[in-house]
């Protein structure tokens, strides 16, 4: 064979001869955490493992390739010129080569793959930087939920408050962020106006009653000053929703650098839940699969565990989506399923940092999609409801619960 | 957000719009193509259905050039850019607006402290790639990206020049342009701003590139200037 111009892409390794004609190629593997890997090694002069694999597949007598430090590796004479032609050309028509050598089947599809794929390398990057971080995220979440039991201490006291002055609102406006809004934004109820509620996104017909509502008012006439400190209040309230959203994003940004394949299974706020039971991201991923599923329904466990009960389903993994959204008899599997994932995700997280997201989550998605339709009618009823100790579950440990699993509440 | 919108047209430019407000002021904005997210703390606009980002020419060179005077401006709708030094992300943003969804914006930085915040912001714009690299070492990003039709660089460093010539061989297509960001006090700080303009401009000149237009920044940016070059390969 003769001389070889090789081009190293993420989507794969293409040779092409002196002429700059393609000669072969060998795609990349399109699963993400592997891709990171070896793009990270090839920065440190490894070559791509298709390169290697395409060099002893066609054994050249010489490679041109574009990187130095790779050279040594290659187990045949090589050079490197930092873009040949054919890199050059290769670079030009991506999209073509791309779709010609099947790796994707759309130029949507290449563009999604590379945009996760820079994304979860540059992640993998910043992660190596960060140090401790998963504490800080552990600390932020509870910040948050100290911020929720405010919020709701607060809009407790506003609601009572204004209600002397408009009684009517408190039945009207559920959401407490939306109600500290009207205060804050109109003070007196016969300042309200259709135009106001509107721009503070309440919809006509729910803005037409609380006008409604405001003009029939049977609540007292208060002054400037009452109402400003009532204002005031709505204001403290309006702040802390503030900083509750900023706080989330940034548990979202510090969970993905510390913990991605937790945030890709369960998402950041559940996954900086989690940690927070735990500890830390380091105790978490040395508890076993068993202890996660009733992490938060310590108070349930240990109850069951003394009068020899039933031990609760779920902690604070109740929260997932598929859990809570299931019927009651399938959830103790999910939440099963669920913690078993977990458990492989925190270690790979802590240990490695590899990113195996993607792979948990089919594969958790599969066995819920299995449990759903192996049990999609409820369990018949236990002849004695009664009886504290059963031994003979038969069919995939104790499938036939009953509706007296504790739901753990933080 | 309360003060009200007179008109919002679009300029010169394919996809950047200029907003009148009720008081006469005007500002320029792009479309934005993550709706309700604000980068920056830059103002959301809502007009005719459609809402558009301020563009803070204060805080991003790419608003003042073109406020400045920019004759021609190479990123647009659809195009591919290699934008070198994205930081956090405030210009990038806008330019991801501007290309829309067909277009790519591979946005290189070198400091994990501001990925960070780049990070968030790519997350709501699948057209954003974020690579935490060394545009010095254009080796380590080489497998991630392609050939562009436009290069940005904004990267304070005394030899940002080089570091863009050097990526332009690389990345950029025959007929491509550069929009390279000057900090003269980086570059010298004891030489005259103006100097060193001429300096890295006819720089480019003998490395093969068109200087169409250098734009001094002031008053957006002290000791500042754009420069707009085609490159001919």
């Amino acid at each position: 064979m003769m001389k070889l111009y090789l081009v190293e892409h993420a989507i794969g390794t293409f040779a092409f001869d002196e002429d700059g004609k393609l000669v072969d190629y060998v795609l990349n593997p399109k699963d993400i955490g592997k891709l990171v890997e070896i793009l990270l090694n090839h920065e440190k002069g490894e070559p791509f493992p298709s390169t290697l694999e395409l060099i002893s597949k066609l054994k050249p007598e010489e490679v041109v390739v574009e990187n130095e430090a790779e050279i040594p590796k290659l187990k045949v004479k090589a050079s490197a010129t930092l873009n040949h032609k054919a890199a050059k050309m290769f670079r030009s028509s991506l999209v073509k080569f791309a779709l010609d050598s099947k790796f994707a089947s759309s130029e949507g599809e290449l563009y999604s793959f590379l945009y996760q794929l820079s994304f979860e390398y540059t992640r993998r990057k910043l992660r190596t930087a960060a140090q401790k971080r998963d504490l800080l995220a552990i600390q932020a979440v509870r910040a948050m939920d100290d911020i929720d039991k405010s919020i709701n201490l607060f809009s407790e006291r506003l609601r009572e408050w204004y209600s002397l002055h408009f009684p009517e609102l408190d039945k009207l406006v559920e959401d407490h962020e939306t109600y500290a809004k009207i205060v804050s934004t109109f003070g007196y109820r016969d300042n309200i106006t259709l135009e106001g509620l509107k721009s503070i996104n309440i919809d006509e017909k729910q803005a037409k009653k609380i006008l409604d509502a405001a003009s029939k008012s049977i609540g007292a006439d208060i002054s400037e000053d009452d109402i400003n400190s009532i204002k005031q209040l709505s204001n403290a309230i309006l702040s802390l929703y503030n900083i509750r959203n900023s706080l989330s994003d940034y548990v979202e940004s510090v969970m993905k650098e510390v913990a991605p394949n937790i945030t890709a299974l369960v998402g950041a706020n559940l996954g900086a839940r989690l940690l927070s039971l735990a500890g830390s991201l380091e105790e978490f991923a040395k508890m076993p699969a068993s202890t996660i599923q009733v992490l938060g329904a310590e108070k349930a466990l240990f109850r069951a565990l003394r009068s020899g009960g039933r031990p609760p389903k779920h902690g604070v993994i109740f929260q997932f989506p598929a859990i809570h959204s299931s019927p009651r008899w399938q959830r103790g599997k999910i939440a099963r399923a669920l913690a078993a994932k977990l458990a492989i995700a925190a270690r790979v997280d802590n240990y490695s940092g590899r990113f195996i997201g993607d792979q948990l989550v089919e594969q958790l998605n599969k066995r819920i999609e299995e449990i759903k339709t192996k049990y999609a009618q409820p369990p018949p009823r236990k002849p004695q409801p009664q009886a504290p100790k059963q031994k003979n579950f038969k069919k995939g440990g104790g499938g036939g619960k009953k509706n007296k699993g504790k739901k753990g509440k933080r | 957000m309360s003060e009200s919108i007179k008109s919002v047209k679009e300029t010169k430019m394919e996809n950047v719009f200029e907003c009148e407000y009720e008081d006469g002021t005007t500002r320029l904005c792009t479309k934005n193509l993550a709706p309700g997210y604000s980068v920056y703390g830059e103002r959301l606009i809502k007009y005719n259905g459609i809402e558009y980002r301020e563009w803070n020419a204060f805080r991003s060179k790419l608003a003042g050039a073109i406020l400045k005077g920019l004759k021609e401006n190479p990123v647009k709708k659809g195009v591919k850019v290699l934008y070198l030094g994205a930081a956090s992300g405030t210009t990038p943003s806008h330019v991801s607006d501007i290309v829309e969804k067909e277009g790519k914006v591979y946005g290189v930085e070198f400091s994990p402290r501001v990925v960070r915040e780049l990070i968030l912001v790519a997350q709501r714009r699948p057209n954003l790639f974020p690579i935490l690299a060394d545009a010095r070492f254009p080796q380590s990003y080489m497998p991630l990206i392609e050939n562009v039709d436009v290069l940005y660089v904004d990267i304070a460093q005394p030899d940002q020049t080089d570091i863009a010539i050097y990526n332009a061989k690389i990345f950029l297509k025959e007929g491509g342009s550069l929009l390279l960001a000057i900090k003269a006090r980086s570059i010298d700080v004891t030489k005259n701003p103006e100097e060193i303009f001429k300096e890295e401009a006819s720089k480019l000149e003998r490395s093969n590139f068109d200087v169409k237009q250098v734009i001094n920044l002031d008053p957006y940016d002290k000791d500042h200037a754009m420069v707009l070059a085609r490159f001919k390969g």
